[in-house]
């Protein structure tokens, strides 16, 4: 047979038969492609999210100034204005454009309805812009035209802002926005709305003029960095060009800042993110997985029904290749219609989860906003890809099922199928359960950021779920063994045979759920995990009675600090008795960036409480270097658990600290050396604590404090230890909210699952059934007994699942969060909930059958 | 003593024109240049922040000493006041808003037919510096200061492509005042008179680096310190102006103050500074500025008169005849803004027998409007 009259068989095949059986279940197909777009759409739509909210990097300004080439940065992120004068010779080349820029992260308040509102002012030289390429074409205007250009230059308060901000917060030029920075309470005002007509310009970015912005946020002097814009824009890509720029500028550079493209700082905030995005990665690809199995499941199912079709065909002389074809077609067809279908479910999950995984990356990692939520082709190829890909292996072992067995047994045996002989054998689950044991062993990847990826902790994750879903089947037929004597009633007994029995679609419909089923309980754990350690942490690290910081300001990289004049004022109140001044900026290690601090290094080593992982003095400072107490990431990505140096850069050069101790905190991934007040100033240039906490003489008189200096200090957050521990866990709470949001699609993707699972089941054993019916077994016992079948599922699924669960938990607890971001957690096993689950699962799973045996009877009647 | 006596010579020499009071502020409240004014240097060589508008200008011709090849540049820096409440304050902030500076820097490589240019536009602070007390200058990629010896002054400029001129300027005349009683006027306008202060031969020795090569040059430039508080006076659109440096040791002064509609203002003026320094000028009645061939800029679409003309009647040698041709047709400045376009190239001077007998430069502003009520 030519090739070309096979594919018109197969495609004979598939529009007569294939597509007649799609019509007559309509429903059932249907909701398999729902699935699989929901599957495709929740990696797509975490995939979107992940980008759009950690695209933007924190360089706000570029939405005015257009695209810069290089940074030129402080190792703490913190430039003064006398390093302008150091730069002002490399400012003098034509080739490039110098951008000093100052941002900080405000709290708009007071807004309509009492609202508040996160807000990025930046500063930049509004004048000066004026030379940069971009802007001459974006031709932004900063006044109206009869304006003068010193009108609007230096002003106390004056700002910019865009439409979509302007709409967003209800104001118009001219009017005032009060907000909070630094601890103090200022008002801005709307000098005019900048046209932008392409939107631009994010809708929380205020733009004013660089001394104004640093007057605002109480940093006047200060800057965050220098951005260099090239002259040439044509040549941004001319390699050899930007080399050579580049060696001209580090010619000049001072050599207590540093230089970088800006390229690497996209890269490197990717770095610091891609564990992060990683893990949601992983997570989403769960719900490919079980829409995969699903379609495993699905055409298994179909072959089953279709079988004495089949043997008809290969009686009239319809080989097995063209059979094999027109399964792996229609798996195809089904992955095709479900991925397209999921690029716009992706879209829509994309829309939802944006704002929290923004929310996270704000919290975590660095300030960054939301860019508009995009499509791009690679998304499509990659969704419909994945989602063919999966759908293909997925009718790949039912396409080989339907073509080996021969007519005649077929014939003969009516609703006789070989089965999926892997689900029988344990020996290949129990090899993947070994395996995953073994990749335990694999060291962690090193990324490009410094952080860590635990390769083998998800191969071994990967691994166990796998192996445990195969053996699951095994587990569900020990479990109806134990519970079948005793069984009395004939329904009870009906129910438990089969399962006994463990047909190939009992064995798979378990398996699908303990994939999902293990996932949840390993996620409840890892969660439940840390949210008691950081309880325990706060019981035992935070004793002071009360806490202030900046107020509004939650996220790692937005931290403006307290204005040191103020902090001043507030440190003289009477009834004080001790200040614990916190002060920290980021330090450049070798690789990635950590952060440095600055505290009493007395009060930490010897007064305040802290959860040790090595008490001060059980390590020894290397002589010649700063005495540091070190967070255990630190020591852990920095390989000083032992002791040991780390240089770090600094604006005083290179400094080494050598830690003497080294606490748990779980304050960042990125690892935290403390160093003395006193040399962290010399080595920074900066007096600007980031946090205090007060220990009162009469604490009695504490809620009284607290309520006098919250009226006294408006724009600081003034808490006590509770209402800290409150806060802590909200950001907690939202770090977790797309663990959860992606736990949840899984759940509902593997329920449905069950539910066509059970479908097929029933669609398998119709003979059976109907030899029941005559022997006058009742509608209403074929109901329960489907319900029990479920129920049964639901159980052995639960067992199985929660006990990888288990192994999953103790995985991400002690290797993939060690690993990843160096913390070790204390193992929490929230028996109550995985309880909770089980009766859950059980339920939904004895619902599930009798809704799938009500909806066959429905339809064979 | 002597000094004096040689400016009321000048000044008497040149009293032929209607004399028009000046107001002691301009009408947005600057201080307006005052008559009779004798500057001191080298403290007026720095910025006068209590005036509107200032520029140093700085223009001359080089050729490599090596191998000939020649070089026509300029750099400019302008001054702008801010608030004339509170410009003439001195200002140390980094980033300042009381005055604003523009450089521009150009580069004619003769021999390569190239025409290099550059623009930045700086608010007072840490890019962009001028003393008050001497010749001090630091705006973007021009430096410019006194020789230790206070006889000549140095001037850096930097190009595109990471290119550097760095000069030492000596007078080779002394430095000349024009205009009525030290005023150079610009236009009916009671307040539209400036300072204007020239070198109009400076003896130049430097270093080029141009196309990754560094080569010694030498040449000769004109400078120019102009200060006033309102360079147009209403209804006029734009300048043409032109310095010529003869072969013969004299220099020319020209320029013609356009009209909205075109004529050539009244103030339009041609002066001719002898061997010594000594000036003879004539207004508009006594020259004419004629356009014998155009050029249209590609970049900016607009059309220059390069081509130039100039018959004058020198008061003591009578008829004079001056053509200017371009050393390359496209010298168009333009900055960020393209209605801020002029043309400012390098030239030769061809007498009426088609021999070259100096080197010039021409300056062509206005062409692209508005030229006049930005300068008000």
């Amino acid at each position: 047979m030519s090739l070309s009259s096979r594919f018109q068989l197969v495609w004979l095949l598939l529009t007569k038969m294939t597509f007649r059986h799609w019509r007559n279940k309509a429903g059932h197909y249907l909701l398999l492609m729902v699935i699989v777009a929901v599957g495709v759409g929740a990696f797509n739509g975490i995939r979107q999210a992940s980008r759009s909210a950690s695209a933007n990097f924190g360089l706000f300004n570029q939405a005015v100034s257009g695209q810069s080439d290089f940074l030129i940065e402080s190792p703490t992120q913190r430039l003064l204005e006398k390093d302008l004068k150091q730069l002002a010779r490399l400012g003098k080349s034509p080739d490039w454009n110098l951008v000093p820029v100052v941002e900080g992260s405000v709290t708009a308040v007071e807004l309509i309805n009492g609202a508040k509102k996160q807000l990025r002012l930046i500063g930049l030289d509004l004048l000066a812009l004026g030379n940069l390429p971009t802007l001459t074409q974006q031709n932004l205007k900063f006044s109206e035209e009869n304006a003068s250009w010193y009108d609007w230059l230096g002003s106390d308060n004056e700002v910019w802002v865009g439409q979509s901000l302007a709409d967003s917060v209800g104001v118009t030029g001219g009017d005032t926005i009060s907000f909070l920075a630094s601890g103090r309470k200022a008002k801005m005002k709307i000098r005019m709305i900048l046209d932008d007509p392409d939107g631009n310009l994010p809708d929380d970015l205020v733009l004013g003029d660089l001394p104004t912005v640093q007057h605002l946020l109480s940093r006047s002097g200060e800057l965050n960095r220098v951005e260099v814009v090239l002259t040439q824009v044509d040549r941004r890509e001319d390699k050899p060009y930007l080399a050579e720029i580049e060696d001209r500028l580090r010619k000049e550079l001072p050599r207590n800042l540093i230089l970088s493209p800006t390229e690497n700082r996209a890269a490197d905030r990717a770095a610091m993110t891609a564990a992060f995005r990683l893990n949601l990665t992983i997570l989403s690809l769960i719900a490919i997985l079980v829409g995969a199995y699903l379609i495993l499941q699905a055409l298994d199912a179909a072959v089953v029904r279709r079988r004495a079709e089949i043997a008809t065909l290969r009686s009239l002389g319809v080989g097995a290749s063209v059979l094999f074809s027109t399964f792996l077609l229609e798996a195809l067809v089904l992955g095709l219609l479900g991925s397209i279908a999921g690029v716009g479910v992706g879209q829509v999950l994309a829309f939802g989860a944006v704002g929290m995984l923004a929310d996270t990356v704000n919290a975590l990692y660095f300030a960054t906003s939301v860019e508009a939520l995009s499509v791009t082709s690679l998304d499509v190829i990659v969704g419909v890809g994945l989602g063919v890909a999966f759908s293909l292996l997925a009718g790949w072992l039912p396409a080989r099922d339907a073509t080996q067995t021969p007519p005649a047994q077929i014939l003969a045996k009516g609703d006789w199928s070989p089965g999926f002989f892997w689900l029988r054998k344990p020996k290949v689950g129990l090899c993947l359960l070994g395996l995953g044991g073994v990749a335990l062993c694999f060291p962690p990847f090193i990324m490009e950021a410094g952080s860590k990826m635990p390769v083998g902790g998800f191969v071994a994750a990967g691994c166990w779920i796998l192996g445990s879903a195969l053996l699951a089947g095994h587990g569900l037929v020990l479990l109806a063994g134990w519970v079948r004597p005793f069984c009395s009633g004939p329904v009870s007994r009906l129910a438990c045979s089969r399962l006994w029995d463990g047909s190939s679609r009992h064995r798979l419909a378990v398996a699908g759920l303990v994939v999902a089923v293990s996932m949840v309980t390993g996620m409840f754990q890892m969660i439940e995990s840390f949210r008691d350690t950081i309880e325990e942490w706060f019981d035992v690290r935070f004793q002071a009675d009360l806490y202030i910081s900046e107020s509004g300001v939650t996220g790692a990289g937005s931290i403006n600090g307290i204005d040191p004049t103020l902090l001043d004022g507030l440190l003289r109140q009477p009834n004080i008795k001790y200040a614990d001044i916190m002060r920290i900026c980021y330090a450049k290690p070798a690789r990635g960036v950590t952060v440095l601090a600055g505290v009493d290094m007395k009060h930490w080593s010897q007064e305040a409480r802290q959860i040790w992982l090595k008490e001060p003095g059980t390590l020894q400072s290397v002589k010649g270097t700063e005495p540091a107490l070190v967070s255990e990431t630190f020591a852990r990505r920095f390989g000083v658990l032992e002791g040991g140096v780390v240089e770090l850069q600094t604006p005083s050069g290179m400094q080494k600290v050598s830690p003497f101790g080294i606490f748990c905190d779980y304050g960042n991934e990125f690892g935290m050396a403390a160093i003395s007040q006193l040399e962290w100033i010399k080595w920074t240039g900066s007096e600007r604590a980031v946090n205090v906490s007060l220990y009162l003489e009469d604490r009695s008189k504490l809620k009284e404090m607290r309520d006098q200096l919250r009226i006294a200090y408006p724009g600081l957050d003034i808490r006590n230890e509770r209402e800290l521990r409150d806060v802590a866990l909200g950001i907690f709470e939202q770090t977790f909210q797309a663990t959860h949001a992606l736990s949840l699609i899984g759940l509902a993707v593997a329920f449905a699952g069950l539910l066509l699972g059970l479908l097929s089941i029933f669609d398998e054993s119709t003979q059976t059934w109907q030899t029941l019916k005559h022997l006058g077994f009742s509608t209403q016992r074929f109901i329960l007994a489907a319900g029990l079948e479920g129920a049964g599922i639901g159980v052995a699924a639960w067992v199985v699942g929660a006990i990888t669960g288990l192994a999953l938990g103790w995985l991400l607890v002690f290797v993939i969060n060690v690993q990843s971001f160096g913390w070790t957690l204390l193992w929490t096993v929230p028996l109550a909930n995985i309880l909770w689950f089980g009766v859950l699962l059980t339920v939904v799973g004895f619902v599930s059958g009798m809704i799938s045996a009500s909806y066959w009877n429905f339809r064979r009647r | 003593m002597k000094i004096i006596f040689g400016f009321l010579l000048i000044s008497c020499l040149n009293i032929h024109a209607e004399w028009i009071e000046p107001p002691t502020r301009s009408s947005k409240g600057f201080l307006v240049p005052t008559a009779d004014y004798i500057p001191t240097f080298p403290q007026d060589h720095g910025a006068h922040r209590g005036y509107a508008l200032e520029w140093w200008y700085w223009v001359g011709h080089l050729e490599t000493v090596n191998d000939g090849q020649k070089y026509g540049f300029q750099s400019t820096v302008f001054r702008v006041a801010g608030d004339p409440k509170n410009s003439k304050d001195s200002e140390t902030e980094t980033f300042g808003s009381r005055q604003l500076f523009l450089a521009h820097s150009a580069l004619s490589d003769r021999s390569e037919k190239k025409y290099l240019h550059h623009e930045r536009v700086l608010r007072e602070g840490w890019q962009a510096q001028a003393s008050k007390d001497t010749l001090g200058l630091e705006v973007a990629g021009i430096e410019a200061r006194m020789l230790v010896d206070g006889k000549g002054h140095h001037l850096t400029t930097h190009y595109p492509g990471g290119g550097k001129l760095e000069l030492e300027l000596i007078p080779a005349k002394p430095l000349v005042r024009f205009g009525e009683r030290g005023l150079s006027r610009k236009g009916d306008g009671a307040a539209s008179v400036s300072w204007y202060w020239s070198y109009s031969r400076l003896k130049a020795t430097g270093v080029l680096s141009h196309n990754g090569q560094v080569q010694k040059v030498r040449g000769f430039a004109w400078m120019d310190h102009e200060i006033s508080s309102s360079q147009l006076g209403k209804g006029l659109a734009g300048w043409d102006w032109t310095c010529m440096q003869l072969d013969d040791g004299t220099e020319v002064k020209a320029y013609r103050l356009r009209k909205d509609d075109g004529s050539s203002d009244r103030w339009s003026a041609v002066y001719w500074i002898d061997a010594k320094g000594k000036t003879q000028h004539v207004y508009a009645d006594q020259f004419t500025w004629g356009e014998e061939g155009d050029w249209t800029s590609p970049t900016t679409g607009l059309t220059y008169p390069t081509y130039i003309r100039i018959n004058a009647d020198h008061p003591t040698r009578g008829k004079q005849s001056y053509r200017l041709r371009p050393i390359i047709d496209d010298q168009e400045f333009y900055g960020n803004r393209a209605d801020n376009a002029y043309w400012e190239g390098a030239c030769d001077v061809i007498s009426p027998d088609d021999e070259v007998i100096g080197r010039a430069y021409l300056e062509l502003a206005g062409y692209g409007g508005g030229l006049g009520a930005r300068l008000n």
